[in-house]
C-alpha cells in the first residue's frame, strides 16, 4: 500500500465524526441566524437578515477589540511565564521531568470555578492579600483581574505544547548551537526557538482562541466595562433566550477568528511540507 | 511555485466557505417556518385530563439549585418510597431549552409569566386543587392570579421582591429610592443585577414608567438612565451573595431572599439591610407545575401536597430564605427570619401594589433586548 | 528565516544523553543562569498553588468560615459522600472524562497522523475543519450541540455529554500530537520498512512509541478538560445525574461553602491518582521497546 493511501485511511474516522457532530450543528446555527423569535419566545427558522442588520453597528466594535486585546494580553503573559517553565522542565528537569510537569498541570484539575472563587477570596477588598499587606488595593472588577483570570485558566495550554516540542528536541543540538553561535541568547534565537516554533504557535492559539470567547472571567472578575464577545453570546443564548441573534453573533465572531486561524494553518502546512520534503 | 500553492490553497478554502454558507442558507430556507425543538405540546384535552394522586414512579424534579430543603426531599422519598431525581437550571430560558429538547420532567418551577406562556402553549397539566389537602392556606391573591385563571395549572412556590441590599454600617444617605444605586457614599462599591429584565424594569420605574414599558422612546430614556449609571457602578453581576458577603459590594441590586441567605453567612447580619424602593416594587413568584409529558404526574401531585403541609412549608422557608405564600406556619416562619427587618418580607399589600413582570410581545422583547445589549457594550 | 538552514546537523552522534564513550552526560546549561530560572520556577509554583492551598485547607475547616481556620475536621467530606446526588455526579463526571479521553485521543492521534503524512485533495479543508472547534467559543459549542440533539430528537443523557466532549477534545489532541509528529525524523520509519516491516507494523512499533509522550500529554489534557468542563455539559446534560462542574456552578452562586471546597479537593486527589497512573504506564511500555529506544537514541523518553 502506498504511503498516501495508508495515511489517508487514518483521516476517515475523525473526519466523519467531525462532520456529523461538529459541522452539522454549526450549519444549524448558521441557518438559525436567519431566523427570529415568535411571541412565545420560540426560535423559528426563516430567511431574514434582521439579525445581521443589527450587528452592523459600530457599538459592537469595542467589544470585539476588547476581547481580542484581553486574549492577546493573556497569550503574551502565558508565553512569558510558560516558555521559561517549559524550558526549565524539559532541559533541566532530568529525572524529575514528569513529576514537574505533573505539578504544573495539577492545579488545572481543580475545578475552574472553585479556583476563580479562591482568587476572589484572596484578592477581595477585605481578602487575604489586602489583609496581609495591610492595604486596600482594588484588584477585582478590573481589566487586570480579567486578564489574570484568563492567564490562570489557560496557562497549561501554553506550557504543554511548548514542553512537548522542547522535549523531543535533541539536547546536543543546543550544545552544537553554542559552539556555532557563542552566547546563550544567540543559541536560543537561532536554535531553540525555531525548533519549538510549532509548539509556541500551538500554545498561543490554544490560549488565544478560547480566551476570546470566554465569558466566565469577565463576568466574575470584571467591572461593568469588561464585556467580552463571549458575554454577549451567553446573554443571547441564556438570559435573553434570543437564539437567532446569538447565532448571528456567533457566526460573525467565528468568521473574525478564522482569520487568525488561517495564519496558523499556513505555517503548519508549510512546516509539514518542509518536514516531509 | 509557492505562489501557485498558496493560490490553490486559497481557492480551495474559499470554495469550502461558500459550500458551508450555501448549506446554511439551504437549511434555513428548507426549515423556514419550523420552530427549533420538539417540545411536547399537548392538546387541550391532554392538559385537562385529571391526575390520579398516587405513587406512579420516581419524581423527576427540575428547579433552581439551592431552592428546596434537602431534608424535605429525603423525607418525601422515605414517606412514599420513591427516589427524587434532581437536576437544575439557572434561568427560565435554560429551563425552556431543556423542555424543548424533549426531556420528560415531572415537576418544574416556572415563574409567573412563564406559567402564562406555557399554559397558552398547552404545556402544563391541570392540577386539581381539591386533591391538595392544605390548598386553602394559599394566599387568596393566588387563587385566581393574572397568569393562571383559577390557578388550575400551577401552585405558587416561593415569592420574591427586588430591591437594594446595602451595608448599613458602611453606607449613609440611603433615601429609599432606586437612584440610591448610584449613591456617592457607597465607596464605589455598587453592583447592578446582571439581569436584563430586572435592570430595564428598574430603569422604567425610576423614570415613572410602568415596569413592563415597551414604547421605544420611553425605553430609550430608560436605556440612557442605565448608561449614565454605569460609571458609578463597580460591577454588573448575578453573584449577589458572594459580592456582599466578601465585602466587595456595599450596595447590591438583589432579591429579598438573597439578603436572608447573606445574613446566614456573615458575622454581622444586622448590618445587612434590604430597601424596598418607592418608585416601584418588582414582585414575582415561582410555581409548581406539571408538564404535559410528565411520566409520573401522580407522584408530582403527591409532592406538591407534601410541600404545602404547614410544617414542611415552614421548614422550607427557613432553608431557602424566601417567603412562601401560605397562611400559618410558613408565613410565621419567614416573619421569624426577618424579625428585625420586616421590610424584607412580602405583605399582601406588596402583592397588590407591586408590579410583576409580564410576557412581552415579540417586538417588545426585541426592544428590551436591544436596549440591554446597547447598554452592555456602551 | 527558513528553519531548514539554521538547524545545525549534529555529526554522527552517539545516543543523546551520552558522551562519546557512552557515559551519561549532565544536562547542558544553555543558559548560564539556572539560578534565575530556579527562582522563577519557585515564584511560579507559589502563585500556581496558593489558591489551591486555600481550597484544600478550608475544606478541612471545622467551621463554615472561609476566612478563619478554626480547627481540623472532615465533616464536609462526610456531607459530600453522604449526599447521594453528589456521589452520582462524581461517578458521572469520571465516566464521561474517561470515555472522552480514550476516544478523543484515538481519533485525534489518527487525525494528526493523517494530516501530516497524507497529501490529499481534502487535506487543507480537513485542517480547517479540525481547528474549527478551537475557534468556537464554548457557549456556542454547547448551544449548537443542544440544537443538534434537539433537532435530531436524541434524548439528552450521559451519552450526549460524552458525544459533545469528544467532538471538542479531538482538536486539542491533534494539535499537541502534530506538534511532535511534524519534527519526527522519517529516517527511522523508512529504515523500519527497509527491514521488511509493513506500514502498519511501522506505525505501531516505531511511530506510535515515539509519539507516546505527546499522546499521553494530550490524553491528560482531554481528561482534565472533560472532568472540569461545565459549559458544554450544562447544555447537553439530561435530567440526572448532572456532572460535578454543573452542580458546582449551580451551587457556588449561593456562596462558596466548605462542601464545595471538599469536592474540589477530592477532584484534585482523583487527578493526582490518574496522573500517577499515567506516569507508570510508559514505564511498562518502555520496557518492551528498549531496543527501539536505543535505535532512536532516546533514553527515558
Amino acid at each position: 500500500m502506498n504511503e498516501n493511501r495508508f495515511a489517508s485511511a487514518f483521516l476517515v474516522p475523525g473526519a466523519v465524526w467531525m462532520l456529523l457532530l461538529f459541522v452539522a450543528p454549526l450549519v444549524f446555527i448558521l441557518a438559525l441566524s436567519f431566523g427570529y423569535t415568535d411571541d412565545l419566545g420560540e426560535a423559528i427558522y426563516s430567511t431574514r437578515l434582521d439579525n445581521y442588520e443589527r450587528l452592523v453597528d459600530p457599538a459592537y466594535v469595542p467589544v470585539l477589540l476588547r476581547s481580542v486585546g484581553f486574549a492577546l494580553a493573556a497569550v503574551v503573559i502565558c508565553l512569558l511565564i510558560g516558555y521559561p517553565v517549559a524550558y526549565y522542565i524539559a532541559i533541566f528537569g532530568g529525572r524529575w521531568k514528569n513529576v514537574l510537569i505533573a505539578l504544573v498541570v495539577l492545579p488545572f484539575f481543580v475545578n475552574y470555578l472553585i479556583r476563580t472563587y479562591a482568587w476572589i477570596a484572596l484578592l477581595g477588598d477585605d481578602g487575604m492579600v489586602n489583609g496581609v499587606l495591610d492595604t486596600s488595593v482594588r484588584f477585582l472588577n478590573t481589566p487586570y483581574a480579567v486578564i489574570g483570570g484568563l492567564v490562570y485558566g489557560f496557562l497549561a495550554f501554553m506550557i504543554l505544547p511548548i514542553y512537548a516540542a522542547l522535549d523531543r528536541m535533541d539536547p546536543s543540538l543546543i550544545e552544537a548551537g553554542k559552539d556555532l553561535y557563542g552566547g546563550p541568547w544567540q543559541t536560543f534565537r537561532h536554535v531553540t526557538l525555531p525548533h519549538t516554533m510549532q509548539g509556541v504557535l500551538a500554545g498561543s492559539l490554544l490560549v488565544f482562541l478560547p480566551a476570546v470567547g470566554d465569558f466566565v472571567a469577565a463576568s466574575l472578575l470584571g467591572g461593568p466595562e469588561e464585556v467580552m464577545v463571549g458575554n454577549l453570546i451567553q446573554q443571547q443564548f441564556q438570559a435573553s433566550d434570543n437564539w437567532p441573534f446569538g447565532a448571528a453573533l456567533t457566526v460573525a465572531t467565528m468568521a473574525f477568528l478564522l482569520i487568525f486561524m488561517l495564519f496558523y494553518l499556513r505555517s503548519a502546512a508549510r512546516e509539514a511540507r518542509e518536514a516531509t520534503a | 511555485m509557492k505562489g501557485a500553492l498558496t493560490t490553490t490553497w486559497d481557492r480551495r478554502f474559499d470554495r469550502r466557505e461558500l459550500l458551508r454558507g450555501g448549506a446554511g442558507l439551504a437549511v434555513a430556507a428548507g426549515l423556514a417556518g419550523c420552530g427549533v425543538g420538539n417540545i411536547d405540546r399537548g392538546s387541550k384535552a391532554e392538559t385537562e385530563k385529571p391526575i390520579k394522586k398516587r405513587v406512579d414512579g420516581d419524581l423527576v424534579y427540575f428547579n433552581y439549585s439551592q431552592y428546596i430543603d434537602p431534608e424535605l426531599v429525603k423525607k418525601f422519598e422515605k414517606r412514599h418510597g420513591v427516589t427524587v431525581r434532581e437536576s437544575y437550571f439557572d434561568s427560565m430560558p435554560a429551563m425552556m431549552a431543556k423542555l424543548r429538547a424533549g426531556i420528560k420532567y415531572d415537576v418544574v418551577f416556572p415563574s409567573a409569566e412563564y406559567v402564562q406562556r406555557m399554559r397558552s402553549g398547552f404545556l402544563l397539566r391541570r392540577i386539581d386543587r381539591d386533591q391538595i389537602k392544605t390548598i386553602d392556606t394559599v394566599y387568596s391573591y393566588f387563587h385566581d392570579p393574572w397568569y393562571d385563571p383559577g390557578s388550575e395549572h400551577s401552585t405558587p412556590y416561593g415569592m420574591y421582591a427586588t430591591g437594594l441590599g446595602y451595608r448599613a454600617d458602611q453606607v449613609t444617605g440611603m433615601t429609599g429610592s432606586w437612584r440610591d444605586l448610584g449613591n456617592a457614599d457607597s465607596g464605589d462599591r455598587s453592583f447592578l443585577l446582571d439581569d436584563y429584565q430586572e435592570a430595564i424594569g428598574m430603569a422604567n420605574l425610576v423614570n415613572g414608567f410602568p415596569l413592563n414599558e415597551v414604547d421605544t422612546d420611553k425605553l430609550d430614556e430608560s436605556g440612557d438612565y442605565l448608561v449614565d449609571l454605569k460609571p458609578k457602578l463597580r460591577g454588573i453581576s448575578t453573584d449577589t451573595i458572594t459580592n456582599m458577603v466578601s465585602g466587595n459590594a456595599w450596595i447590591q441590586h438583589l432579591w429579598n431572599g438573597d439578603i436572608v441567605n447573606i445574613r446566614y453567612q456573615v458575622d454581622n447580619p444586622d448590618d445587612f439591610k434590604f430597601q424596598k424602593c418607592r418608585e416601584g416594587l418588582p414582585i414575582g413568584n415561582d410555581n409548581f407545575c406539571i408538564p404535559v409529558n410528565a411520566e409520573h404526574p401522580g407522584t408530582a401531585l403527591l409532592f406538591i401536597e407534601f410541600m404545602l403541609e404547614p410544617e414542611h412549608a415552614a421548614q422550607n422557608v427557613e432553608w431557602i430564605g424566601y417567603p412562601m405564600p401560605y397562611d400559618g406556619a410558613a408565613t410565621e416562619a419567614f416573619n421569624g427570619l426577618v424579625k428585625g427587618d420586616p421590610e424584607i418580607g412580602i405583605t399582601v399589600d406588596d402583592l397588590e401594589n407591586g408590579q410583576q413582570f409580564e410576557n412581552l410581545t415579540g417586538e417588545g422583547r426585541l426592544a428590551w433586548d436591544e436596549v440591554w445589549t446597547e447598554f452592555r457594550v456602551s | 528565516m527558513s528553519t531548514v538552514e539554521s538547524r545545525p546537523t549534529a555529526p554522527a552522534r552517539p545516543p543523546a544523553g551520552a558522551d562519546a564513550e557512552g557515559a551519561p552526560l549532565k544536562p547542558p546549561k544553555a543558559f548560564d543562569r539556572p539560578r534565575f530560572l530556579k527562582f522563577f520556577m519557585g515564584v511560579f509554583f507559589l502563585f500556581l498553588f496558593v489558591p489551591i492551598a486555600l481550597v484544600v485547607l478550608f475544606s478541612f475547616n471545622s467551621s463554615r468560615s472561609l476566612q478563619d481556620f478554626q480547627g481540623f475536621s472532615t465533616r464536609w467530606y462526610q456531607t459530600f459522600f453522604e449526599t447521594e446526588s453528589l456521589r452520582d455526579s462524581l461517578v458521572a463526571s469520571l465516566q464521561i472524562a474517561l470515555v472522552t479521553m480514550v476516544i478523543a485521543t484515538i481519533l485525534g492521534t489518527m487525525l494528526a497522523y493523517g494530516l501530516v503524512r497524507a497529501r490529499t485533495r481534502v487535506s487543507s479543508s480537513l485542517n480547517v475543519l479540525m481547528l474549527l472547534p478551537l475557534v468556537t467559543p464554548e457557549i456556542v459549542a454547547g448551544a449548537s450541540a443542544l440544537l443538534l440533539f434537539t433537532q435530531v430528537k436524541l434524548d439528552l443523557s450521559l451519552t450526549t455529554i460524552i458525544l459533545a466532549h469528544i467532538t471538542f477534545s479531538i482538536s486539542y489532541v491533534t494539535v499537541v500530537v502534530r506538534a511532535r509528529l511534524v519534527a519526527l525524523s522519517r529516517e527511522v520509519e523508512e529504515a523500519s520498512m527497509d527491514l521488511g516491516a509493513t506500514r502498519w507494523q511501522t506505525f505501531r512499533l516505531v511511530t506510535l512509541p515515539a509519539l507516546w509522550p505527546a499522546v499521553l500529554a494530550a490524553g491528560l489534557l482531554v481528561f482534565a478538560l472533560s472532568f472540569d468542563d461545565f459549559v458544554l455539559s450544562f447544555f447537553t446534560t439530561g435530567e440526572s445525574p448532572q456532572p460535578l462542574p454543573v452542580r458546582i456552578w449551580a451551587e457556588i452562586r449561593f456562596g462558596v461553602r466548605p462542601t464545595i471546597n471538599a469536592i474540589g479537593t477530592f477532584m484534585l486527589v482523583i487527578s493526582v491518582v490518574s496522573i500517577g497512573l499515567a506516569l507508570l504506564l510508559p514505564r511498562l511500555f518502555g520496557k518492551r521497546e528498549s531496543g527501539l529506544k536505543v535505535l532512536l537514541g532516546r533514553e527515558g523518553a
